[in-house]
């Protein structure tokens, strides 16, 4: 569908015009969504609205409202504020969840950076749990950000680690190696998508309207680190154990047919909380901060010690370092 | 009889909260007693102090002292969260979002304060007299350097540990007595590439003391099964 605000035509409207007044796609979904309110039109076959209780009246004309909705980056602070109250009250309906979606922007002066010591992680893979209870990850299909590669001491070769071990850890002779979106400062899967769903924000952090995604997957394609997953079906997350505390590029539900991936925790972040997976790793093999303070640990850490990132000469500039001791 | 038994009920009561005020108060009046009897640093009334009127989750923290060339990032002092008595043990309770069993792995310090046992006495400090009291500590580590119980702790103070050059530090410093020998994980953990910051990437910095994660009798992080692995072979066929 036109998504620029040119004039389309509504439903049972031939001659582009409702109430013969020209008007552009979301105000006609949006009239039409009125008109399903007031059981005027029959917007779905299968559900006569005359039968429908309040709440279904409410849900169908959200939903349509949901569908119409501008670009996060087109709206305006009230838009948004209409758009977050909207998506709580889905999730209200549709669930029976409490939650509350933030908008917080990036930080004026910061650039978030990332470092993985090789030498410290043991692989026992707290930080997958915590992310997986963090992001509210779909549990139906495992859905997993965070890999942990275990790797033969002397080598460093992806192809060959095993991302799947299960015995005690460390294991005699190897190391371990954490994956995840890089947030890569020439990140490639933004450019190819075809409707600028995603985009970097100031502080560095790629992120992804899951209401504009049209799930093309173009962006997976272009990943060069396996970062992102798609939804085959809307999420399932158990009622008791949803993260209520979300943020709109972040950790809300997302729906079937939509891509998602690590944010680096943008609901915490943005309020100077480390991400999920930093705060998780037991032995501290994760250092987390802002590129841009002098002081910071993360500018210790590539101060001082001897760095890698992977695939460096696809020069996508990962901000996500790997060390050692 | 009825008055009777609800003046029982309403006594259990009374010496339930009350019991519960002792359990809360012990590590002040412990602390208070101590500063009494063995003349307390700045940094233990510090720490107490703090204990005392501090929210639950609160991180009871000491300043770390700067040493020599390790002071954190920028030269910018930090924090060192610490654990200072039983308050904390049997409890999962919450350090920012890092829960007792992921942040805390080793058991608190299960016999302080010392001279509960150890009080007017010269301590008589031989490795075979370990399994008296203190079979739980495992000496791997003096075992492996050829380390002596005087080594590490003060025979005067045994509430003290005691650096190289005699100085006595608390147990809360032992950062300083390990510093001693492991000094380039000193530095790297007052740099912020060792050990774990708590309270989040801004503001207050506050990181883990040694032994929140080493035993330092037994320093070696131990083997355990991690986290289940992910279904790679499911994930590829209906998710990704
Ligand atoms: S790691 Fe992949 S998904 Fe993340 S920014 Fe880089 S290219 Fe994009
Ligand atoms: S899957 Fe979504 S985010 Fe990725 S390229 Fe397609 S529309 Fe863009």
């Amino acid at each position: 569908m036109s998504d620029d605000g040119n004039s389309v035509t509504p439903d049972g409207a031939e001659d582009g015009t409702v109430l013969q007044k020209p008007v552009d796609r979301r105000g006609a979904l949006g009239m039409l969504a009125a008109g399903v309110a007031a059981g005027a039109a029959a917007a779905s076959a299968c559900r006569p609205l005359n039968a429908a209780t309040p709440e279904e009246r409410e849900l169908r004309v959200l939903e349509w409202q949901e569908f119409t909705q501008k670009h996060y980056r087109r709206m305006t602070d009230a838009e948004r504020a209409e758009t977050i109250q909207r998506i709580e009250r889905l999730a209200k309906i549709r669930h029976d969840e409490d939650v509350t979606i933030a908008t917080t922007d990036a930080q004026p002066g910061v650039l978030f950076g990332y470092a993985f010591n090789i030498s410290k992680c043991k692989g026992y893979r707290n930080c997958i749990e915590a992310c997986i209870n963090e992001n509210n990850l779909d549990r139906a299909s495992d859905t997993q950000y965070i890999r942990i590669f275990e790797m033969e001491d002397g080598g460093i070769n992806l192809e060959e680690a095993d991302a799947t071990y299960q015995h005690e850890v460390p294991a005699e002779g190897h190391f371990y190696l954490g994956t995840q979106c890089f947030q890569c400062a020439n990140p490639p899967c933004v450019p190819v998508c075809p409707v600028g769903a995603t985009w970097q924000e100031p502080d560095g952090i790629v992120v992804i309207d899951y209401n504009w995604c049209v799930g093309c997957r173009a962006c997976m394609a272009a990943c060069p680190y396996w970062a992102r997953r798609f939804n085959w079906a809307q999420a399932e997350v158990p009622l008791n154990e949803v993260n209520p505390n979300q943020h709109y590029l972040g950790n809300r539900a997302r729906k079937k047919g939509v891509v998602e991936k690590c944010t680096f925790c943008i609901h915490r972040t943005r309020k100077g909380q480390l991400p999920a997976c930093v705060a998780a790793c037991p032995p501290g093999a994760r250092v987390f901060g802002n590129l841009l303070d002098p002081d910071s640990e993360i500018r210790w850490v590539l101060a001082n010690k001897h760095l890698f990132r992977l695939k460096e000469e696809l020069a996508t500039e990962p901000r996500y370092w790997y060390f050692s001791d | 009889m009825w008055t009777r038994l609800v003046n029982g009920v309403v006594c259990l009561a009374v010496v339930g909260i009350a019991s519960g005020c002792v359990d809360e108060q012990r590590p002040e009046r412990e602390t208070a007693a101590l500063a009494a009897d063995t003349g307390l640093t700045d940094i233990d009334l510090a720490v107490a102090a703090f204990n005392a009127q501090r929210q639950p989750g609160e991180l009871p923290t000491v300043q770390a002292a700067p040493v020599d060339r390790w002071a954190g990032p920028g030269a910018r002092p930090f924090e060192v969260a610490v654990r200072t008595s039983k308050q904390e043990a049997g409890h999962p309770r919450r350090f920012g979002s890092i829960t007792l069993e992921t942040a805390l792995r080793i058991r608190p310090v299960s016999q302080y304060p010392c001279t509960s046992c150890h009080f007017g006495r010269t301590v008589v400090m031989t490795d075979d007299r370990i399994d008296d009291a203190h079979q739980n500590i495992q000496p791997v580590h003096p075992e492996e350097t050829g380390a002596l119980c005087s080594t590490c702790h003060s025979a005067d103070n045994v509430e003290r540990l005691a650096l190289a050059q005699g100085e006595p530090v608390t147990l809360t410093e032992s950062y300083r007595l390990c510093a001693q020998c492991h000094f380039q994980q000193a530095e790297a953990w007052a740099g912020g590439a060792h050990g774990k910051r708590l309270d989040g990437w801004q503001g207050r910095r506050v990181v883990m003391g040694c032994g929140d994660c080493h035993d330092p009798h037994s320093p070696a992080i131990q083997q355990r099964i991690p986290f289940r692995a992910p279904e790679l072979e499911r994930a590829r066929t209906t998710h990704e």
